[in-house]
């Protein structure tokens, strides 16, 4: 009996633990969503919660908001961020899932590769990817923005693609390889020696098993291309070709800080992220535990 | 090459192997290989502002930076930085893994809510930050005040004490999920046997921790230790988005450093000479990283 | 006879060829024009002005170059530098560029930008209002680079509502420094507000403000008559240091992390009582507070006690063209012409943000549909401080005194030398005659690395 109530004690505390460093943690983000649906007036005054609730600021990003000048002059030029909030969206979904998409392929066939076959400094190239991890993307941004524009691709969004590769590729890389380092040959052999093409091989047996890692690497990739800044920042001009990250800091540098509609478009940046988070948590923990760390 | 009709096409395992991994190699070698050289060539060239036209200067851009009683600034501001960061977020992160590797009901739902902050980007994090610290309307600074633990408002952003403040805890927020993700997923593959024993034993749960759980982590911990010094080392967006570096250079790191000698200082040279002082001090972490993880699978 | 018959029929035959050839010849030129297709960018600061001035390019545009539209890009002012060097290192300068006046003429010394003086004449050299000249807006070696778009000065902008609530009985139009201060340190002691506010940011806006001070006090960054010695270290840069440093605890602690909208959003939102600044401020206070705009006024700066002098910061903004790269150049010059030759564009462009942007022809000044905005209404005598009083004491960093332009002062701003100066003063606490000799070193080393934008 007495164990018993000192399981339950000790769950409590664990659960009360854990509640109230859950409740810390996220408080930023609910204070994000509640600053979000707070009217204008009320934004300035000290109280916790809000005494009216609006979707003002979320409709002004989707129908787009005037700035102040606007409305007395009955002049629209077309930089007021909030109207180009769905551009931003829309730019940074395409050039997310693009080089999600070719990230995860590149690095899976890539280090098929290079568990599978024999070359020179073949063991050497995981590494150097590790490497290419950790080199801060600060260091490739002029250089990679020098070479972008002679292909004619700056200010296009293209463009960002290939830099996201450049900074997603490496971990992907080596991610991917330490994942299919970890699946054993045998499992190979036994289908080939059944008939199967190398290449089937690779389809039926090997993804299905990689697929964990495969998970993590999107991820990964997705989180990154999604959340950078500084290479869009140095990419991108034209206000309707820039992803969200750059587009919502112009709410910064425009006439006036408007609190309401910056948590908005930050809750709406957010949103995403939150929706794949809730579906893949699970492997997130296998696959960067597992692969990433211990490789 | 003929492709052998009727059959799905099959090529030699040598040649489906190099087909494979020639789009990695391509990209590898043009997007990421070839920028690092060149931001190395670069520190060694100045460039005239606004003009196309390199000349090459020798150590001149070395000489300029080490020279600059703001450079020696941003390097101490950066261990300062990096070191509260990594101390906050390895002992958080430690506390917060044991907390969740418990089998109890809805723990899921805490993981994920406690593992999210590492998922938000940093502009978001960023705006929310300066918005709850803002010293006049921020719920940072009305709560304090409400509560009486201070009189007049803190200065967050403004005064480069708490500037760093903020910007380590914007760090801590955001990345000691990482840490918890790596220490929980060694927990978890701790063989429960060993905690049964000790209790048998007599044990209490914080010797059970000192005795069973640290030294099972110990490998882990160094890595993540490794890994993320390196890393925050080198961050960008998690200072310049919340203070510009500021106020005046007070929250200045090396990266910071660089992109303002790049952007406002127009001397590319510069900022890729401070850009061969981060790698190299990236080099020496991962050759530490790699050593360590040699040790591990010994 | 037959033979001449041929001839004479062979010549006109030749005649009525080369006629047509030559109209052929012709024709293709003008359609070029007409057949171009594509977007032109032009920068632009923050603010409604820019796109109006596109919208009359893009009027231009729909009658002579059907194919081409003229779209405006608005830079945050932190944003100018790191856009400029990335997209002019790349080869892919803007078309079009109206930004702050010393980033304009440092590339102006560049050698990037197109000349401009036969545009002079098409839009009328004399149309100039009387206080100004072309070469303010940028002018180098005898050619014209930059042409006019506005001028926007700095005032002192007070509530006067505070001012009585604090007991402050001496007008503002009368002060001097220490009548400022006093009244700064009197609001802040008896009202809820602070007393003065300007920016003190890491930040261009931090340069211009002591700038402004540095030239009432009788000082200078570079001696535009003996080859732009530096000649900063003077007792008038320490004064100036000290002032400063004497102001600052009636300002808003935050004040050393502003930058421009800050200082705005200081005003408007009741923070602070007194500001220095351009006439956004009011069309921001018009907006969301409009019992608190009824109580703003402008007036030119207090006077310097022994000086006598009251310069503000008064930035002579322009129109630039990039001439590398750049395949809309004739393009560009044409509907330059276009919107600044016309009083109704003018006017337009003066009345997106009264009295922000004060206008630099004298017809648009004196045609009274200037005069048609709400504004006028209630704050007229402050509008024309703005407008024509303010050029009477106008001083800018990259034409120190009107006495010569400096491109200098662009490299000068782009590294916030003069902020990073008074902040040793306010955040480290050093004394003002060491911070002055550290600026002096650095605007010395500025000097030297870019000599050869001088000679």
């Amino acid at each position: 009996m007495r164990r018993a109530t000192r399981k339950r004690l000790r769950a409590s505390l664990i659960y009360a633990a854990l509640t109230l460093i859950t409740a810390v943690v996220c408080f930023p983000l609910l204070w994000a969503v509640g600053t979000s649906i707070r009217p204008n007036e009320e934004m300035l005054r000290l109280r916790l919660l809000p005494e009216h609730i609006t979707g003002a600021h979320y409709a002004a990003l989707l129908t787009g908001r005037p700035m102040y000048f606007e409305t007395a002059t009955g002049y629209r030029p077309s930089t007021a961020p909030a109207q180009h909030f769905l551009t931003w969206f829309v730019n940074s979904v395409l050039v997310t899932v693009t080089t999600t998409v070719l990230c995860v392929a590149v690095s899976t066939l890539g280090a098929y590769s290079l568990t599978r076959l024999r070359f020179v400094g073949q063991s050497v190239v995981p590494y150097f990817s590790l490497l290419g991890y950790m080199t801060p993307s600060i260091i490739y941004v002029f250089p990679l923005f020098l070479l972008i524009v002679p292909l004619g691709l700056a200010d296009r969004l293209p463009s960002l693609v290939l830099g996201y590769l450049s900074i997603t590729l490496p971990f992907s890389m080596w991610l991917m390889w330490a994942f299919l380092k970890s699946i054993p040959l045998e499992v190979e052999e036994a289908g080939l020696i059944d008939g199967a093409s190398r290449f089937q091989v690779f389809r039926l047996i090997v993804l299905p098993l990689a697929l964990p890692g495969i998970i993590a690497t999107s991820i990964f990739s997705f989180i990154v291309a999604w959340n950078d800044y500084l290479i869009a920042r140095i990419f991108m001009n034209s206000i309707t070709q820039l992803p969200l990250t750059v587009g919502v800091m112009h709410f910064f540098e425009g006439v006036h800080v408007d609190w309401g509609l910056m948590m908005a478009a930050a809750v709406l940046m957010t949103l995403p992220l939150a929706v794949l988070f809730m579906f893949v948590q699970r492997h997130l923990v296998v696959g960067f535990g597992a692969g990433g760390v211990k490789g | 090459m003929e492709l052998p009709r009727g059959r799905a096409w099959e090529l030699s395992d040598r040649q489906l192997g190099i087909l494979f991994l020639l789009p990695f190699a391509v990209v590898s070698c043009l997007f990421v290989i070839y920028p690092a050289l060149e931001a190395v060539r670069l520190a060694f060239y100045e460039k005239l502002p606004f003009q196309r036209t390199l000349t090459f200067v020798g150590l001149d851009n070395f000489r300029y930076v080490f020279a600059d009683p703001v450079f020696w600034a941003a390097l101490r501001q950066t261990v300062v930085w990096t070191l509260a960061s990594i101390v906050l977020q390895t002992v958080f992160g430690v506390g917060i893994a044991l907390l969740l590797n418990q089998t109890l009901r809805g723990i899921n739902v805490f993981r994920g809510l406690l593992l999210f902050p590492y998922m938000v980007p940093t502009v978001v994090i960023a705006l929310i930050w300066r918005w709850m610290f803002n010293p006049e309307f921020g719920v940072v600074n009305a709560v304090l005040r409400g509560s009486g633990l201070i009189s007049a408002p803190i200065y967050w952003l403004a005064t480069p004490l708490w500037a760093m403040v903020s910007t380590i805890l914007l760090n801590v927020w955001k990345f000691t999920p990482f840490v918890v993700i790596c220490v929980l997923a060694r927990l978890q593959v701790i063989p429960l046997e060993l905690y049964e024993a000790a209790a048998v034993d007599g044990a209490g749960a914080w010797r059970a921790f000192l005795h069973i759980t640290l030294p099972q982590l110990k490998t882990v911990l160094a890595l993540v230790v490794v890994f993320r010094t390196i890393w925050t080392f080198n961050k960008f967006e998690e200072i310049y988005l919340l203070t510009r570096g500021g106020p005046g250079t007070a929250t200045f790191n090396l990266a910071v450093y660089a992109f303002e000698q790049a952007t406002a200082n127009l001397k590319l040279g510069a900022a890729a000479a401070t850009g061969v002082v981060m790698l190299t001090v990236l080099f020496g972490g991962s050759v530490l990283y790699l050593w360590l993880i040699q040790q591990e699978e010994a | 006879m037959r033979r001449r018959e041929r001839l004479t029929r062979r010549r006109f035959l030749r005649w009525a060829a080369s006629g047509a050839g030559a109209a052929a010849f012709r024709l293709p030129a003008a359609t070029l024009a007409a057949e171009k297709t594509g977007t032109v960018r032009v920068w632009g600061e923050p603010g409604p002005y820019g796109a109006v001035a596109v919208d009359g390019m893009n009027e231009w545009a729909q009658q002579h170059a059907p194919g081409l539209r003229f779209a405006i890009e608005t830079l945050p002012w932190s944003d100018v530098y790191p856009k400029l060097m990335t997209d002019l290192a790349a080869g892919r300068p803007p078309h079009c560029i109206s930004v702050e006046s010393p980033i304009a003429f440092q590339l102006m010394a560049e050698g990037l930008l197109e000349p401009v003086d036969d545009l002079v004449q098409k839009i009328g050299r004399t149309r100039l209002i009387p206080a100004a000249r072309w070469e303010y807006w940028g002018a180098w070696k005898g050619r014209q680079y930059i042409l006019p778009a506005h001028h926007q000065a700095h005032l002192l902008v007070v509530r006067t509502d505070i001012l009585r609530e604090a007991g402050v009985t001496k007008p503002p139009g009368d002060w001097d420094w220490n009548d400022q201060l006093a009244a700064a340190q009197r609001i802040k002691a008896k009202t809820k507000l602070y007393g003065l506010c300007f920016a003190l940011g890491r930040n261009l806006a931090t340069d211009y403000y002591v700038i402004s001070l540095l030239h009432s006090a009788g000082g200078r960054m570079f001696d535009a008559d003996a080859k732009f010695q530096v000649v900063f270290d003077s007792p008038a840069a320490v004064e100036t240091f000290e002032y400063i440093r004497e102001l600052f605890p009636t300002m808003p602690p935050g004040a050393v992390g502003y930058s421009f909208l800050d200082v705005v959003d200081s005003m408007v939102t009741g923070q602070t009582a007194m500001v220095f600044y351009w006439g956004r401020v009011f069309g921001r206070a018009a907006e969301i507070n409009p019992d608190l705009f009824k109580g703003m006024e402008a007036y030119q700066h207090a006077r310097h006690p022994r000086t006598g002098k009251r310069y503000n910061w008064n930035d002579f903004q322009g129109w630039a063209i990039p001439k590398d790269n750049n395949p809309y150049v004739a393009e560009v010059r044409q509907a330059l012409t276009h919107v600044l030759s016309s009083k109704e564009w003018a006017i337009r462009y003066v009345h997106s943000l009264v009295p922000n942007v004060s206008p630099v022809f004298q017809d648009v000044v004196q045609d009274p549909r200037l005069l048609q905005h709400p504004f006028f209404a209630t704050k007229r005598r402050t509008i024309f401080e703005y407008y024509t009083e303010a050029l009477k004491h106008a001083s800018n960093s990259g034409n120190e005194l009107l006495r010569g332009i400096n491109p200098l002062a662009g490299i000068v701003h782009g590294r916030s030398i003069l902020a990073q100066g008074i902040e040793k003063v306010i955040l480290d606490k050093q004394p003002a005659g060491d911070a002055v000799k550290w600026v002096q070193q650095q605007l010395e080393a500025i000097r030297r690395e870019h000599l050869r934008l001088l000679g």
